[in-house]
């Protein structure tokens, strides 16, 4: 009785999933098999090269960011030297830097007329800037400044789940280092490596800021279907959407295939390797320099915004910093009710959203890893899913299918209400929830709840009691996450927006519309101090 | 199950009472008036400006707007087709609500100034009427040259002391540009025959411009700043930057310059239809085309306003602004394709201060 009841929920949550994750998708794949679209999207070499300069600069960003973030990891692992713990917090701040906000600050330090430019020319004494901030360049390093964070926090993760006991086995075999490091410790990291690859690949190819503020001519797909649809053609739109929804699959399959198993892992239940002092002074030295010349780099476009809020309006021009400094653009968002509204707005919003995919997640769990439902390999895929999925493509694909009346096909009109940005913002938060939660209920110990279940406790009580607490740590990691996420999300609000859900990157973007750039980092600032003090919460154990 | 998740899960239930909090101070922020949602282009000054006076005027309304770019505008209504949000478009050239028109976005609505306003800016059926002039004009670093020295003409911006130094703001998303763009093209096709000369000239342009910047206000920064020092803008924006300190400077075009209508029209299926006709009527008064006039330098629309009530500025433009003679019913129907054309063929293909150092 009790399986037949978990079944029928597996099924349904499999279903609502369904609903929400794959539905849109659907509709938009059924839309977009207009032949001529499908014709025009063949025939324009624009639009294949919007696809490979997707891709390429994916696969680039993964490879870059890899290269920044897995020798950081070692470093921060494996050695110890003065101030390690403080940097290697501080290594991961990029990613309370929220998109759209951070490539404004890039555009301000490292901008033709930015600070490192403008103080390079003057110390220079060159005629022009030394460089331009555009192309794919530009879009390289804002995605390398913003992702490698994925390859460090994996690598580390990894690397202090590896077992001593192993490396010393292989010493004792009288490997070399080198055979060590080749034979026993990337075997080991390759499920964190390929984790994080296939993160920063995602995150890349779904990029919609860096290109719309860099990009120029230089087309992404995410870019590219932004234009198509502002310039009113629907049809090839959607398969633009579709085409970029496509590679992504493709990317996650292809990626996953490389991710092998989890099973060496899981092995060792030994010590991670003590970290090395490094003994020479000369060395230590460097590396502690090197470490919080790195910290104070990565720190820059934080400390950029701060100070570009505090520049009154048409005050700074071709100075190399500000020549004024005020509270001003403070005292405006804070004196005027209406331009708090964005920042209720999106906290509302992150909170619900939050709890609901919390709830999806909680639910998910339950039924895959305890109940073990037959549909739980689907319930899983589609938890996935929207994370293969780029945002402006689920954007689309929900305006799309939520913007008739067939309530018959399962469709209603949410478009231009309140709901449907949350709901985005659910959708978006699934993955990050899904995997923390379902890795949470994975190492619970079933005998825990069976123990309170014989004691007497209900089921209810087992949970408040004794499952919740136990997921404590895994529950506020993806809350925070999804929390953080829909907190600074840009790519589908712009997409699904009203007046009453304005968020704050709309405002943000509206702000330097209409010419208040310290509005905009004003924003910016509440934006990424929030998103720090939600993920510190979420962070601590 | 939510209240259980909070209440053990320690650190969620601190995500949760921010949460809660911005909950109830959401709830207790509403209020009574009718709400009458504006999309716009117009930007915050003339927005707030009208927001105030309108509100004065009808205490029972509450004007929100939402600004951005007029193409945005479209893109949105259309989007929002089944559960139209706005009530008033407000701003955009007539070509745009053209398309709106024959998309069936706009709902017919005739207000009582009509006849005071040009033949050409009426839409058709009184689906839209222009009730601002905005003309777009050549703009320069001050800083960095005489006024004598800057472009006087479309063809000026192609000599080879602007190579590099022309920043244009992404011609996609905007009606201004969309409208000179289309102005360049027009004149090739009235020319000879054919588009080919106007997308030759606007490929050679592309050769000149540094870099297409995403919107108008950071466009304003980086010529001020001078990362470039020629552009192409629309009047208002500028009048009001230089007013509000930002050192530039504009030209009228020798040869004639767009001179957009800026257009107003009553959304269809609108859910406050009635405020959303009694702003449209507003907009088109005397006390707001004259306000609009003084206070955040639009050129009204309304033929039959008395010359000596007007600021002296609009005087003074008429006087100077050569108007280019624009078939903007050709615009309407070829834009798009122009502008994709444009988009696919000609940006970045002129190689200007781009890539190889040419």
């Amino acid at each position: 009785m009790n399986g037949r009841r978990g079944q029928v929920f597996g099924l349904a949550l499999a279903l609502l999933l369904a609903w929400l994750v794959v539905y849109p998708i659907l509709i938009v794949a059924g839309d977009a098999a207009h032949a001529d679209a499908l014709r025009a999207f063949v025939s324009r070499p624009g639009e294949w090269a919007a696809l490979w300069a997707s891709l390429w600069i994916s696969l680039a960003s993964v490879a870059l960011a890899a290269l920044i973030g897995v020798p950081l990891a070692f470093l921060f692992e494996w050695f110890e030297f003065p101030g390690r713990k403080a940097l290697g917090a501080l290594i991961a701040l990029p990613a309370v830097l929220p998109p759209f906000v951070g490539v404004i600050a890039f555009l301000f330090l490292y901008g033709e007329s930015g600070f490192v430019a403008r103080a390079l020319q003057h110390a220079l004494g060159l005629a022009r800037a030394p460089w331009r901030l555009q192309g794919a360049g530009a879009i390289l390093l804002v995605h390398a400044y913003s992702m490698y964070v994925y390859f460090y926090l994996l690598t580390r993760a990894g690397l202090a789940r590896l077992d001593q006991s192993m490396l010393e086995a292989a010493q004792a075999l009288r490997a070399g280092r080198g055979r060590i490091f080749r034979r026993v410790v990337l075997p080991l990291l390759r499920p964190a490596l390929a984790g994080a690859a296939l993160l920063t690949f995602m995150t890349a190819l779904g990029s919609f800021s860096a290109p719309y503020v860099f990009g120029g001519g230089f087309r992404l797909m995410t870019t590219q279907i932004y234009s198509t649809k502002v310039n009113g053609d629907l049809a090839l739109a959607m398969v633009e959407t579709l085409a970029l929804a496509l590679v992504a699959v493709v990317g996650l399959v292809l990626l996953r295939h490389t991710q092998g198993e989890d099973l060496l892992v899981a092995l060792g239940k030994g010590t991670a390797p003590r970290r090395r002092p490094i003994e020479r002074p000369a060395v230590r030295a460097l590396a502690t320099a090197a470490g919080w010349l790195f910290a104070v780099l990565l720190l820059l476009p934080h400390l950029t915004l701060l100070l570009v809020s505090l520049v009154p309006y048409a005050t700074w021009t071709t100075e190399t910093l500000p020549p004024v400094l005020s509270l001003v653009n403070y005292r405006r968002v804070f004196s005027e009710p209406e331009r708090l509204r964005p920042l209720l707005n999106s906290f509302w919003m992150a909170s619900v959203s939050t709890a609901a995919a919390v709830v999806v997640a909680l639910a998910a769990g339950w039924l895959v890893v305890r109940r073990r439902v037959a549909v739980r390999r689907w319930i899983e895929s589609f938890l996935e899913l929207p994370w293969a999925l780029p945002g402006t493509v689920f954007a689309v694909a929900l305006a799309t299918a939520f913007g008739v009346s067939k309530p018959l096909a399962l469709r209603w009109v949410l478009v231009g209400t309140v709901v449907l940005l949350p709901l985005a913002y659910v959708v978006r938060s699934l993955p990050v929830a899904g995997r923390a939660i379902l890795g949470g209920y994975r190492q619970l110990d079933p005998a825990l709840e069976e123990a309170a279940a014989s004691l007497g406790a209900g089921r209810w009580v087992t949970l408040r009691r004794v499952t919740l607490p136990l997921l404590g740590p895994a529950l506020a990691a993806g809350a925070s996450l999804a929390f953080v996420g829909a907190l600074g999300d840009f790519v589908s609000s712009v997409v699904l927006y009203t007046y009453d859900t304005r968020p704050i990157a709309i405002e943000i973007m509206s702000s330097l519309r209409l010419n208040e750039l310290g509005v905009a980092a004003v924003f910016g600032v509440l934006l990424m101090v929030c998103s720090a003090a939600v993920l510190s919460i979420g962070a601590r154990r | 199950m939510l209240s259980d998740a909070s209440r053990s899960g320690r650190g969620h239930r601190k995500v949760l009472l921010p949460a809660l909090c911005s909950l109830v101070l959401f709830a207790c922020t509403r209020d009574s008036r009718t709400p009458l949602v504006i999309y716009s282009p117009h930007g915050r000054d003339l927005l707030t400006l009208f927001e105030r006076r309108f509100e004065q005027l009808h205490p029972d309304v509450d004007v929100r707007w939402l600004d951005m770019g007029s193409q945005e505008v479209y893109d949105r209504l259309r989007s929002e087709r089944a559960n139209p949000q706005a009530d008033v478009w407000f701003g955009g050239p007539a070509t745009i609500f053209a398309r709106g028109a024959a998309d069936s976005l706009l709902e017919p609505f005739r207000p009582s100034w009509a006849g005071a306003i040009d033949p050409h800016g009426r839409g058709p059926a009184d689906l839209y009427f222009a009730v601002f002039e905005t003309p777009a004009v050549i703009v320069y670093a001050a800083q960095a040259m005489r006024p004598a020295e800057a472009p006087q003409d479309w063809d000026d911006l192609l000599l080879p002391k602007w190579k590099g130094q022309v920043l244009i703001r992404d011609p996609l998303a905007s009606g201004t540009m969309r409208a000179v763009w289309g102005m360049l093209i027009e004149r090739g096709v009235k020319q000879t025959g054919d588009t080919a000369a106007g997308f030759q000239w606007l490929r050679r342009l592309d050769a000149q411009t540094k870099e297409y910047v995403l919107n108008g206000s950071l466009l304003d920064q980086k010529i001020v700043r001078r990362e470039g020092l020629v552009t192409i803008w629309d009047l208002p924006d500028i009048q009001i930057n230089i007013r509000d300190g930002l050192q530039l400077g504009y030209v009228f075009p020798k040869s004639g310059t767009p001179v957009i209508e800026d257009a107003i029209a009553v959304v269809r299926n609108a859910r406050h239809r009635d405020a959303a006709r009694a702003f449209v009527e507003w907009v088109g008064s005397v006390e707001a085309q004259l306000l609009a006039a003084r206070q955040v330098y639009r050129l009204p629309a309304r033929a039959d306003l008395p010359v000596d009530s007007l600021p002296g500025w609009v005087r003074d433009v008429r006087r100077r602004m050569k108007v280019a003679d624009v078939d903007w019913d050709l615009l309407a129907v070829r834009g798009a394709e122009w502008m994709r054309y444009w988009d696919a063929n000609v940006r970045g293909k002129g190689d200007g201060g781009r890539g190889t150092g040419r």
